[in-house]
């Protein structure tokens, strides 16, 4: 059975749920090092996934998809900024507010603009194919996980470093930091707070757009109620855990990602619905356990 | 650069804070803007740099009169501030800070870390300074931090230069070394504003004088023009207070004993420490802020765990219990912070004042309050301590800083325990209230309570004390009788390790 | 004088502007679907107050029943300053447990119905208390430990009633019926079963455990400033633990109302779906935690909702409206009640004391 779980197929699935939850992440991550308590990732990547969907199927592009995703993540970001940042709602509240009203608008979009419930799903709606990368696909194994991904797994990854690279040596990345340690610090040497958080979740809105659009239009070619389906709270875990630094990030994006492929995996082992369904919380909710005891134990 | 201050008016809500103040400030010379707590100096060179409006009047550069948008206007125009709380990214190093919203840039936006060493480097041995650039500032002492807010004004060439109460958290070493710095800042031209309430100081460095007391300015004059008495009496609008005379008392019994207590602490552990506190008397732990006192109170109240070492309250060992058990055994506190650990701000007078209570039946009947008497409770500790608020259902947050600490030190003295912890009681505080908390301490010392002064106030541990501990690098540096304390003595003690500590050259 | 000055530029007007932005909301959203906005208003109406025999009404405040009750579970942690949002996973238990104990425990069926009553409370409890205890001793957020707890606890109630205790015949993802003596009676002469007043009763001990006790002051003066009470020697984390227990209790509670009262079984995603929980939430939020305000809060909630599903049947216009419109109006009010979550919002993530 062993082999079954961890044949080359497995592998090539894994980037697939890897990639909404890292981009998801580092869009948090973005939020948490700016100093941003964002914890509305779930509705930003429902946003996201809707757009990819209402975009390629107006277009018959996928490219115009992802793009839309964007623009669904940000219209997001800009509402947590407006009432939390200008208005000065709590940042729990607004996130709470912002993942029922992704819960509902997008639902409700789906009636008024395709009349359909439940899911959408439509020749119309153009996805990403897997890009077949010429050397690297020829490796045994890993090959099958490297090649044949969608474009937006590959950006997932780019990020990962570029951001390192963001926070530690541009002059937004580094006041980003500063408002998110010391805002007062940063208002007192003459750079308005807010005015770099307000990027930071521009950034987060468009990084989680991305991801949703891997959701629905490059996993599957279809929208479904509820799509992120608690991704973006792991994608909070994920953030909590790491304190929002890209590279252990990617590692606990990649332990998430795993499981979530391997719970989709046994789906089909004849383990009822709900034990599947329940695996990447339990997973998430252990694997958060077990850092945080061990943190308990070993203040850095 | 010359910078004049007409007519400036600040208000918030009801309270004027600042009334009509103008002042001048030329180039090559250090101002020194003195006044008590809540004089309003603070806040005048707030509105000189930029962070607060004011309702009236002008700030002029060089005759030309400017309106600040913001502290980056107040920046650009040649002005710099240190503000007496510092404004540093911890996690962040030195050299990032220091180029943090002054950034040079490179054409997509990343920043040239080089070119901003090559300017500091200049800038830094004109001055005689040298500092690590790729130290994380979380892990510099407070001296350094300083320095790190200097370089920070030079790299932006300011020149005109404010600095708030600097030398609160210097060693007197360390102070005499940042007024080398000033003098040589002085003679390139430079204008300094010192924000400060230590006459001694004033005395020593400053070329002007410009007193501030209730929001007004009360005289301005050069220091060769004034005396220290004169503007003593500017300060306080009248006599000093007289010298609090302590009356001998032989102590009794030791109602606190600490055994070799060590405490974790990031970086560098606190400890091992011994010392005991007697009955009928106050002792003083005096220091640096830093230096390890706050992990010493925190292990002591209970708030923090102690990795070795005991601790004795009333002959009973008290290492591991909780702070309630602590309290019940005989123990009062009177944190640092009076606004988050002394107070639950949002709460009413009554709430404030009933919560550290051990005597459940003077509050409450079974599972409930007994309002009315959490009231009388309390509007007889606002009678005894003199503390001005509408009454028990007020909340917190409507007094001012002096009342608030009243408020605590009342609640936590009435407990009248045999070991009181007062740490930093009278920080922020106005006069009236500080010569009241001194006294109300005197009080339980002359009643037989045992009393431990935590403080970075100097002059406050010397007044009260009758003996002195000096605390420096999580030990201690020396014991000192109270009536045989000096400055000069104390100040040695507080720098006892040779060799290591500040980074700031002469 | 000009409008932006005195009480009633600072208070009336933004209020207006609430009003007059859901208003807009509103009306983008039903010319969206192509609706006429009149039969909309018709048809929420007609959901929310109307029905033969006032039934949509009875529906409205039966549904206002469970949300306050969930309202009532989330003020009392939320006072105390925990953010225990982990109430979906609280009332499923209590129902769950509350169905099974209904259906297997022999005797009276007054007797019955305590037990199961009980035994929901203390579900609920025991759930909310792991997330306490996850963050006393494991430092986990307890917003986050409460919030994943929902998962697991929502599944496995999925599974039992989806496998062993499966109501076969009935072709339905349920449980068996609760024997009919249990099951709530109504008010004479209407549709809406008693758990209001059990709901109504927890409401006024809350109220008056939060106000006249001393457990009550203590934990509001943590809530207020948790470094303050633990500096004057308060029991924090007893509390802490204790406090949740109580909100778990209540939103056990709600559980059992719901199985004895509404469904007279468990229903695989009835306590979910509707949204119960995250609408008590939004309940309290929306009146900044002053108690006696929660009620009409959660029954005007309720009656968005029900109003909702009226405006589907009548005029077309998909009932999911009812989430955005709550949506935008927590996001306007957060704006101008967050003052009662200032002093908590130093907790966030924090993993409880590691003194």
């Amino acid at each position: 059975m062993l082999d079954l779980l961890f044949d080359t197929s497995f592998a090539a699935s894994v980037p697939r749920f890897v990639t909404p939850i890292l981009l998801a992440a580092l869009g948090g991550a973005l939020c948490e090092r700016a100093g941003v308590f964002n914890i509305a990732l779930e509705g930003f990547l429902l946003a996201g996934a809707f757009a990819a969907v209402l975009g390629s199927y107006f277009t018959g592009s996928a490219t115009a998809g992802a793009l839309a995703a964007m623009v669904g993540g940000i219209a997001m970001g800009l509402v947590f900024a407006e009432f939390n940042l200008r208005r000065g709602g709590d940042s729990i509240v607004v996130s709470i507010a912002i993942n029922l009203l992704a819960a509902g608008l997008t639902t409700y979009l789906l009636r008024a603009v395709f009349d359909v419930a439940g899911a959408f799903s439509d020749p119309a709606i153009v996805g990403f194919k897997g890009i077949n990368i010429p050397v690297i696909g020829s490796i045994p194994w890993i090959g099958h996980v490297l090649s044949g991904q969608s474009i937006l797994f590959y950006i997932a990854v780019a990020v990962v470093p570029l951001m390192h690279l963001f926070l530690a040596r541009h002059r937004l990345g580094l006041r980003m930091r500063a408002a998110g340690e010391n805002p007062q610090a940063l208002a007192a040497g003459g750079v308005n707070p807010k005015r770099v958080q307000l990027w930071a979740l521009v950034g987060c809105g468009a990084l989680c757009g991305l991801g949703g659009a891997q959701l629905s239009i490059a996993n599957v070619n279809l929208f479904v109620e509820n799509m992120s389906a608690g991704r973006g709270w792991i994608a909070v875990v994920a953030v909590l855990l790491t304190r929002g630094r890209p590279w252990p990030l990617f590692a606990i994006a990649l332990i998430f990602g795993v499981v979530d492929s391997l719970s989709f995996r046994v789906q089909g082992l004849g383990m009822p619905q709900q034990f599947t369904d329940v695996m990447p919380y339990l997973a998430t909710l252990i694997v958060l356990t077990a850092l945080s005891w061990w943190r308990k134990r070993n203040p850095a | 650069m010359r910078v004049s201050l007409s007519g400036i008016v600040v208000r918030f809500g009801a309270l004027t804070a600042v009334n009509d103040v103008s002042l001048a400030i030329e180039p090559g010379e250090i101002h020194a803007v003195v006044g008590e707590n809540g004089a309003g100096k603070s806040t005048l060179m707030n509105v000189l740099f930029g962070l607060v409006k004011p309702q009236a009047g002008t700030i002029g550069i060089d005759g030309r009169p400017r309106v600040w948008n913001s502290a980056s206007d107040a920046i650009s125009a040649g002005l710099g501030m240190v503000h007496q709380h510092f404004m540093l990214q911890e996690q962040m190093t030195v050299l990032e800070n220091i180029v943090l919203c002054a950034e040079p840039v490179g054409p997509l936006g990343f920043v040239d870390f080089a070119a901003a060493r090559r300017r500091l480097a200049e800038s830094a041995n004109l001055h005689g300074i040298t500092v690590a650039l790729d130290r994380e500032v979380g892990r510099l002492s407070v001296g350094e931090r300083q320095v790190v807010e200097i370089l920070k004004m030079l790299y932006r060439e300011a020149q005109v230069l404010i600095l708030d109460e600097p030398t609160s958290v210097l060693t007197p070493q360390e102070k005499d070394r940042l007024f080398e710095i000033l003098r040589s800042f002085r003679a390139a031209g430079r204008a300094i504003v010192l924000i400060t309430h230590k006459l001694d100081e004033v005395m020593e460095i400053a070329d002007r004088v410009s007193v501030m007391r209730g929001g007004r300015l009360v005289t301005s004059a050069p220091l060769a023009e004034t005396s220290k008495e004169e503007i003593a009496r500017g300060i306080i609008g009248g006599e000093l207070p007289p010298l609090r005379q302590r009356s001998a008392r032989t102590p009794g019994e030791a109602v606190l004993a600490v055994e070799g207590l060590g405490i974790g602490r990031r970086g560098r552990s606190v400890g091992p420490l011994s010392f005991s506190v007697r009955a009928g008397e106050i002792v003083g732990i005096a220091g640096v802020s830093g230096n390890g006192q706050a992990e010493l109170v925190q292990a002591l109240a209970g708030l923090k765990p102690a990795s070795a070492g005991r601790i004795v309250l009333c002959g009973r060992d008290i290492t591991g219990l909780s702070v309630a058990e602590r309290r019940r055994i005989g123990m009062s506190y009177i944190p640092e912070d009076r606004q988050r650990m002394g107070l639950a701000l949002a709460a009413t007078v009554s709430e404030n004042a009933n919560a550290g209570r051990d005597d459940r039946g003077g509050f409450a009947k079974g599972p409930f309050l007994r309002r009315g008497a959490m009231a009388e409770f309390a509007r007889d500790i606002i009678r005894r301590f003199d503390i001005r608020v509408a009454g028990p259902s007020a909340l917190a947050s409507t007094m001012s800083g002096g009342n608030k600490q009243k408020l605590v030190v009342g609640r936590e003295i009435t407990r009248a325990t045999p070991l009181i912890i007062a740490e930093n009681p009278t920080w922020g505080v106005d006069i009236g209230a500080i010569d009241f908390i001194h006294g109300e301490l005197m009080r339980m010392r002359d009643a037989g309570h045992a009393v431990l002064l935590v403080s970075t106030e100097l002059d406050e541990v010397m007044a009260l004390s009758d003996r002195i501990l000096v605390m420096y690098e999580g030990r201690f540096a020396g014991e000192v009788p109270g009536s045989e304390a000096t400055r000069e003595r104390l100040g040695n003690l507080m720098t006892s390790h040779l060799g290591q500590g500040s980074a700031v050259a002469a | 004088m000009k409008l932006g000055d005195g009480i009633f530029g600072r208070e009336i007007v933004p209020w207006l502007a609430v009003v007059f932005w859901i208003a807009v909301v509103l009306l983008v959203l039903v010319e969206l679907v192509g609706a006429s906005f009149g039969d909309a208003v018709e048809g929420f109406i007609q959901g929310a107050f109307g029905g033969r025999r006032f039934a949509y009404l009875m529906a409205t405040l039966s549904r206002a029943t469970l949300i306050v009750g969930m309202a009532l579970s989330v003020m009392l942690s939320f006072r105390a300053g925990l953010f225990n949002i982990g109430g979906e996973g609280q009332l499923v238990a209590g129902g769950l447990v509350a169905a099974l104990v209904g259906i297997f425990l022999p005797g009276p069926p007054l007797l019955v119905l305590a037990v199961s009553i009980l035994a929901a409370m203390a579900a609920g409890a025991a759930w909310a208390m792991l997330g306490g205890l996850l963050q006393l001793y494991v430092g986990v957020p307890l917003l986050v430990g409460s919030l994943l707890l929902n998962y697991p606890i929502r599944y496995f109630a999925s599974y039992l009633v989806a496998h062993p205790f499966r109501d076969v015949p009935s072709g339905m993802v349920q449980s068996h019926l609760v024997p009919m003596e249990t099951w709530l009676p109504f008010f004479p002469g209407t549709r809406l079963d008693i758990g209001i007043l059990f709901i109504l009763v927890a409401g006024i001990s809350a109220i008056a455990y939060s106000y006249t006790t001393v457990h009550g002051y203590q934990s509001r003066l943590n809530g207020l400033s948790p470094d303050f009470a633990k500096t004057v020697g308060l029991p924090v984390d007893r509390l802490a633990l204790q406090t949740l227990a109580m909100s778990g209790a209540i939103a056990g509670l709600v559980g059992a109302v719901a199985v004895f009262g509404i469904h007279h079984r468990y229903i695989d995603g009835s306590l979910v779906q509707p949204l119960y929980a995250w609408t008590g939430i939004i309940a309290v939020l929306l009146v900044g935690m002053i108690p006696w305000l929660v009620p009409l809060s959660g029954f005007f909630f309720a009656a968005i909702q029900t109003g909702a599903a009226g405006m589907e049947r009548t005029a077309g216009v998909p009932k999911e409206i009812a989430l955005v419109v709550q949506a935008a109006i927590i996001l306007f009010v957060a704006s101008r009640v967050s003052g009662a979550l200032l002093a908590s919002s130093d907790r966030k993530t924090d993993g409880g004391s590691d003194a």
